[in-house]
């Protein structure tokens, strides 16, 4: 995001088409598909139970400020009528596999709450990315 | 064309062709920013105000895994208290001072309201998971440690339970049924763990040391040696 | 009122389910037993498309033995899993 250079812009293409689907030979607008993978394809991106995986990473980790802050004002968009918990874990599931996995835990909830603010009209995209340069600015300022 | 690629005229990419390894910088900054402006955006238009945002906060702060240590040693101690709990947890709870209707006064969205204690018995081994998402009972245990949300442990534990155990350093022997309960719908569950030997004439407040939180999700069992201090890995 | 009492077998239906689904893929089709009733709640259908006040329906759990879940399970045969579901999941099962 943002204003990068050329080169900076070559090495955000590389890291794209670095992770998942990595095979683009498949995920690549095909002609046709077979009507095992549109079943893959159209499993339901959380439903991963008995899914093969190897040993469990046990590490803990230290929610960051804006972790903590996410599940908080994920329960108050809910507490106050916004939407509710299943519906949060619908809007995660939309954001296809790649961001579903690909990201950390609440980054999840905070890309699904900051889509249904849009959706809903709750907030617009011109106040949403005018908000967003005015923090990083900010953020900029006080590093 | 731009030779940023660095694919020579005519050479087609993706063939016999050296990638320069990706450069990642640092910790990623758009979680934070994109999390600041929708909580200010959400406050500014009066979706929430910022104190439910501070009443959350501090709830978040004050719900851990001693909540649900001091339930289960009361359980431990106190038969007819531990009948109270097997036939309505959320009310249960509230006698040791947990209150699932905090902090919002009707509950928290996420975590729901009925809760089910799943006692071990010597037949009865309970092991607790969501493959869905991550339901967990985070009034009584607070946040679910990372293991527990991500996908690792939610592919497993329904299939192989009795490796991903063993993973944990728990053998159950083949004798005792190991029961998966997944968390798919609205009720909350935790385990109840066994008393472990060793532990006759001691105090409630010594006992809830030894009731870790891997021992309320049901990967581990407790033991008199073994306390909320000294367990490896325990945050 | 509900349909099925503790006790009763119980088949999980494979109704399509694409973009969201509370019903999990492995139980489907499968069959077990109903240990025990729950409240009735709003379907997990209605909440996740933002019909809040919508249809209620008891909920039941239901326990699988592990072998009937995955035919290569490789615990001890003995082994369950409990897991939820709403009344329009179930059917009966002889």
């Amino acid at each position: 995001m943002g204003t990068k250079s050329s080169s900076a812009y070559a090495a955000l293409m590389e890291c794209i088409r670095s992770h998942a689907p990595a095979e683009h030979g498949v995920a690549n607008l095909p002609l046709s598909i077979s009507q095992t993978r549109a079943e893959a394809l159209l499993h339901v991106v959380h439903d991963v139970g008995g899914q093969p995986d190897g040993p469990i990473d046990k590490s803990l980790h230290k929610p960051a400020h804006w972790e903590k802050s996410t599940h908080c004002t994920a329960e108050c968009l809910a507490w106050r009528g916004h939407w509710v918990s299943e519906e949060r874990r619908r809007r995660e599931n939309d954001l296809g596999e790649t961001l579903y996995f690909g990201t950390p835990y609440y980054a999840r909830w905070l890309l699904a709450a900051a889509k249904m603010l849009l959706d809903k009209g709750l907030i617009t995209p011109d106040e949403l990315f005018a908000k967003m340069e005015q923090v990083r600015a900010r953020e900029e300022i006080a590093a | 064309m731009s030779t940023t690629h660095g694919h020579p005229a005519g050479q087609t990419p993706g063939h016999d062709h050296d990638h320069a390894p990706i450069e990642e910088r640092g910790e990623a900054v758009e979680f934070a920013i994109l999390e600041a402006a929708i909580r200010e955006l959400s406050i500014e238009k009066g979706l929430f105000s910022a104190e439910d945002h501070r009443r959350f906060m501090e709830w978040y702060d004050k719900v851990g895994p001693t909540g649900g240590a001091r339930l289960v040693a009361r359980a431990w101690v106190d038969p007819a208290f531990k009948q109270r709990l097997l036939a309505d947890g959320v009310a249960a709870c509230k006698e040791i001072g947990i209150d699932w209707m905090q902090p919002t006064g009707v509950g928290t969205p996420s975590d729901f309201t009925y809760l089910i204690v799943c006692e071990n018995t010597p037949k009865v081994h309970n092991v607790i998971v969501c493959t869905l998402c991550s339901c967990y009972p985070r009034p009584l245990l607070g946040m679910s440690p990372a293991w527990y949300e991500r996908p690792t442990y939610r592919r497993r534990v329904v299939r192989w339970p009795r490796q991903v155990l063993a993973e944990f350093g728990t053998i159950i022997p083949p004798d005792v049924e190991v029961r998966v309960h997944d968390s798919n719908q609205k009720t909350r569950y935790i385990v109840l763990p066994m008393r472990p030997s060793g532990t006759e004439g001691w105090s409630e407040e010594k006992l809830a040391t030894i009731v870790t939180r891997d021992t309320m999700i049901g990967v581990a069992l407790p033991s008199a040696e073994w306390t909320t201090d000294s367990t490896p890995g325990h945050a | 009122m509900s349909r099925f009492k503790i006790g009763d077998r119980v088949t999980v239906r494979d109704i399509p389910s694409i973009f969201h689904t509370r019903t999990q893929g492995y139980t489907r089709g499968r069959t077990g037993v109903v240990v025990a009733l729950r409240p009735e709640w709003v379907i997990p259908e209605d909440e996740a498309w933002g019909r809040y006040e919508g249809r209620r329906e008891p909920f039941y759990i239901v326990r699988f033995r592990q072998q009937d879940l995955w035919p290569d399970y490789g615990g001890a045969p003995l082994d369950t899993l409990e897991t939820e579901f709403s009344e329009r999941w179930l059917d009966p099962s002889s």
